[in-house]
């Protein structure tokens, strides 16, 4: 018994021992875990501690490991670990700076307010293009406020189909990326960025109209920086206009409806000085019937295009499965502009076919691409699979180029055949150029030459060939499944 | 000279509050060397308080009896101003016999022959004579008989001039009692000149060996001689009232047990400096073994549970979602490793082994083990002391570091349970502000707190213990002392160096 004691004792006293040598080397080797060393010199710390956060993009990627006056006493050195991850997004022309709350005035907004219940935290801002990654124990020159550039990571991405364009602006009057740009006190579109121009001469203002507002910018439109203006006499009375720009400001164009023509991407307009006197033109009187004019003109045949699936299987018991699928779907573009690709969920989705003794498959690493007939290739998202069990899902293009075109919609049939016509069966090949059209058969043995393809009747598009429900036997999977969301205006 | 023991004029009185209880009152006798005598009396009449005089086992930290005339035992004056002391003149087997219960019977004794120079190759030779030619291997394992053999093989151990025996026969039957009287006869026999007084009751186991009987009587105060076929004849009157008169003020007796008891802890604080380098080097290293090992998983799981619970509900309590996580951690590692954990530790350490310890050292002075080991010229504090201060200061930085490691090992757990902090986030913020400074300082608070509960053990155990009670009061004083000791160390350390 009393040795018993005596043995769990020791057992005890020995792995106290251990655990104290290894909580030694574990903190001893804190600073020579893989990663990269850096110093960044900042004037004012602004409260930093040592084991705070270094964060790119919102995400942590590095530690701060101390953070110490320099040997010169004018500057506060807080030195980084940066995990791989985060040293490879960390390059020579990288600004980092502390982020604390900010209180940027009126126009500027507060910033860093999360910080006001938590830790500071050294933020770093990696402009794009940037290569050359920093070297291991590098010295960098810390930013005192965030960059200004550092913004338009906060904006949405610019789509397809939107107008993008330059400003002259006399003066900048505090814009900043993200402001608004407004036509008939409706926003239309951003602020980009703000640059003075090379010459010092003006600023240049990158405008973002959005895609459906493109056409009422025409080279006759006027622009100007909205800020509040008093006008009027002292007896007839004040107007004030703009005023809601004395917090934010924003700019502001017109055009008189029919004038001029729509402009092209990289047009550059000079702003007026001031807000330029005019009349806004009434409501048009047709406008008060259906106006279905200045819609995009649209291709007349069906769109196909190639999409390739790749995705891993991860498996507990042996290695795992590398899945890799090719098939076609249907391009069209819905009713808010985005452009979707419609095909059989077999083939975008491997957890919809695979199986797993151990219970749900585990699906990792999935890559959807659409390749179209003219070579270029965009990333997908699967944005929707039908919950019912039908073999349908809806993939959402990213990066589209402009001219990138759809299915018009009257050749789009959801819910409903065409009876009494053959129907017919068409795909896109490998190169994403359409396949010959190959008629309907009614024992149809799935391949990649047809699966996701649509099956058409007279020109019209209602389905596209998967699995039947619960089996893998090929059908025809109706359009009518697709939500009203997906489908065109 | 062949006088033992001669009593001129000599008086004994106990010091009581606010009186003194006259025991003897002018006694001149003459004890002849080389006799063998029984000594008998009321009970509580004072021989054994008599018997303690002659063996020098006065206690020091209550008021000694007061005497006065004069006692010479072997030439040494035991009374007035400088007293002697009969050191290796005089052996005692006292009541409990105060065998060593840790060591065997063999053990017992050639502790007793080491103590006074001789080879310990003796004794199975003392042993046997005693009657115990193969003894067993533990003292519990001993009846009644064989520990008295034992008892009387020790104290033949030093070949002492007086022989002292307390109640030798006590609980004994009549066989056995004879036995052991005859036993003690022929130790006496043994040697030339060896004088032997023994204490009893039972004077029919005596009779036919003793050359006279010392009466002790209580009524009339005095001590005197008789011959062998002496009885006592329902004598046992009423004692004489105690003399008021004659003692000390209540205030002066108590002013003066108080005095003793500081004094005692001084000399016990005096004792554990002085005696600190190791005499019995194996009850040190045994000691310092048994006190690391024992409460080692007891600590450290103890400090697991307190550095989890705090650090988990540190983090899930926190007001503020995933807010200052770092610095919540950075807290708790601090508050943890540096002050809570070492200090519960030390509680955890004292409640454990402290009340071990004084409960052992009470028994040993409650059953006569500290004072044979006194007589047989061992200093206690060499045996029991020094081997404490040793395990203590030894021990208690060790098992603080288990309740320190545990603790954070499970202050990791819990960070990955109730966060998201990484284990090199954990290890980052738990240990951001913890140095080798502070280190040092958790060794410095339990190194000390250990030497003062060490001391505190062994003053409290060590203390007079008339009962079984005593003892149970010293364990608690112990355990209660000890928590003030590592809570003062810990408090007063923590302040001292952090505020």
């Amino acid at each position: 018994m009393h040795r018993l004691r005596y043995f769990i004792g020791l057992l005890t006293l020995v792995g106290a021992i251990i655990a104290a040598i290894w909580i030694v080397r574990l903190l001893r080797s804190l600073d020579d875990r893989a990663g990269v060393p850096l110093s960044v010199e900042f004037r004012n710390a602004r409260g930093l501690r040592a084991g705070t956060d270094v964060r790119y993009r919102g995400v942590t990627v590095g530690t701060v490991r101390s953070v110490a006056i320099s040997g010169d006493g004018n500057k506060a050195v807080a030195q980084l670990l940066l995990e791989p991850i985060g040293a490879e997004h960390a390059c020579v022309n990288s600004s980092f700076w502390v982020v604390t709350p900010r209180f940027g005035g009126l126009t500027g907004g507060a910033t860093g307010l999360d910080t006001l219940v938590r830790d500071s935290y050294i933020a770093f801002y990696t402009p794009p293009g940037s290569e050359s990654e920093l070297s291991p124990g590098s010295l960098i020159a810390g930013r005192e406020r965030p960059p200004l550039n550092a913004e338009p990571e906060a904006l949405d991405d610019v789509e397809h189909g939107d107008l993008l364009m330059t400003l002259l602006v006399p003066e900048n009057y505090e814009l900043k990326p993200g402001s608004s740009v407004i036509f008939r006190g409706v926003p239309t579109g951003d602020v980009r960025s703000v640059s003075l121009a090379p010459s010092g001469t003006h600023v240049e203002v990158q405008l973002r109209i959005q895609r459906e507002h493109r056409q009422t910018v025409t080279d006759k439109a006027k622009f100007w920086v909205g800020r509040p203006s008093v006008s009027g006499a002292l007896l007839s009375g004040f107007t004030v206009t703009d005023l809601s720009a004395l917090l934010t400001p924003y700019i502001s164009y017109y055009g008189a409806p029919g004038e001029g023509v729509l402009v092209q991407d990289g047009y550059r307009a000079a702003a007026e000085l001031s807000r330029p006197a005019f009349e806004i033109s009434p409501v048009p009187g047709n406008a008060v019937q259906q106006d279905n004019t200045g819609k995009p003109a649209a291709p007349d045949d069906v769109v196909l295009v190639r999409i390739t699936y790749a995705a891993v299987e991860r498996d507990t018991f042996s290695a795992d499965d590398q899945i890799l699928r090719h098939g076609s779907g249907v391009l069209f573009l819905d009713r808010s502009g985005r452009s979707v690709v419609v095909t059989a969920r077999s083939l975008v989705d491997a957890s919809f076919t695979e199986d797993d003794a151990w219970g749900d498959p585990e699906i990792a690493d999935e890559v959807t691409k659409v390749h179209r007939a003219d070579g270029t290739v965009m990333r997908a998202h699967r944005v929707w699979v039908d919950p019912t069990g039908q073999d349908l899902a809806a993939l959402v293009l990213e990066d589209v180029p402009p001219d990138l075109l759809g299915t018009p919609s009257d050749r789009l049939v959801f819910g409903g055949t065409v009876a009494g016509v053959p129907l017919q069966i068409r795909a896109a090949g490998p190169d994403g150029a359409e396949l010959p059209i190959q008629p309907m058969a009614s024992e149809l043995a799935l391949s990649e030459a047809n699966l996701g393809g649509c099956i058409a009747a007279d020109g019209k598009v209602f389905g596209v060939i998967g699995r039947k429900v619960g089996d893998v036997v090929a059908a025809i999977v109706s359009l009518e499944y697709l939500p009203a969301d997906l489908r065109p205006q | 000279m062949s006088e033992a023991l001669v009593f001129r004029n000599f008086g004994l009185a106990h010091r009581r509050p606010g009186g003194e209880e006259v025991l003897l009152e002018g006694v001149n006798l003459t004890l002849p060397k080389n006799g063998f005598f029984v000594f008998i009396g009321t009970s509580g009449g004072g021989k054994s308080s008599l018997l303690r005089i002659l063996a020098g086992l006065i206690e020091s930290r209550e008021p000694a009896p007061r005497m006065s005339g004069e006692l010479i035992a072997f030439g040494k004056s035991l009374t007035g101003d400088r007293t002697e002391s009969l050191n290796n003149e005089v052996a005692a087997i006292l009541q409990d016999e105060g065998l060593l219960d840790e060591l065997s019977p063999r053990q017992n004794v050639e502790m007793a022959l080491a103590a006074s120079g001789r080879s310990r190759k003796l004794a199975p030779a003392l042993l046997a004579q005693a009657g115990l030619a193969s003894p067993p291997e533990r003292v519990a394992q001993l009846s009644g008989g064989m520990r008295k053999r034992v008892a009387v093989a020790r104290a033949l151990a030093s070949s002492p001039q007086l022989l002292l025996c307390d109640e030798p026969t006590a609980g004994l039957d009549p066989e056995a009692a004879h036995t052991i009287a005859k036993l003690l006869r022929e130790a006496h026999d043994q040697d030339e000149g060896r004088t032997t007084i023994v204490i009893t009751h039972d004077l029919d186991a005596f009779e036919e060996f003793a050359d006279g009987v010392l009466v002790l009587d209580r009524p009339a105060r005095s001590l005197r001689l008789e011959p062998p076929e002496f009885r006592l004849k329902g004598q046992d009157a009423v004692a004489k009232a105690t003399d008021a008169a004659a003692g000390e003020p209540a205030a002066v007796h108590w002013t003066r047990r108080m005095l003793l008891q500081l004094a005692a802890i001084g000399e016990t604080i005096v004792d554990s400096v002085r005696r600190l380098p190791p005499v019995e080097m194996g009850q040190v290293v045994r000691t310092t073994v048994r006190f690391t090992l024992e409460p080692a998983l007891f600590v450290a799981v103890a400090g697991a549970v307190i550095g989890g619970l705090a650090t988990f509900f540190a983090l899930r309590n926190n007001p503020i979602d995933g807010g200052f996580e770092t610095a919540l951690l950075t807290g708790t590692g601090k508050v943890a490793t540096a002050v809570l954990v070492p200090m519960l530790s030390g509680f955890f350490f004292t409640a454990r082994i402290a009340a071990g310890a004084s409960a052992r050292i009470g028994t040993m002075k409650r059953t006569n083990q500290i004072a044979a080991l006194r007589m047989m010229g061992v200093n206690p504090a060499d045996y029991l002391l020094t081997p404490l201060v040793w395990a203590m200061v030894i021990a208690m930085p060790l098992v603080t570091l288990c309740g320190v490691v545990a603790a954070a090992l499970a202050a990791a757990l819990a960070t990955s349970a109730a966060s998201g902090i990484t284990m090199v986030g954990w290890a980052t913020a738990y240990f951001m502000t913890v140095s080798a400074h502070d280190v040092l300082v958790i060794l410095a608070k339990s190194t000390l707190s250990g030497y003062l509960v060490a001391v505190a053990c062994y003053h409290l155990g060590s203390g007079p213990k008339r009962s079984g009670a005593d003892v149970g009061e010293s364990v608690n004083s112990a355990i209660v002392v000890g928590m003030a000791l590592v809570l003062t160390v810990h408090a007063g350390l923590t302040f001292l160096v952090y505020a």
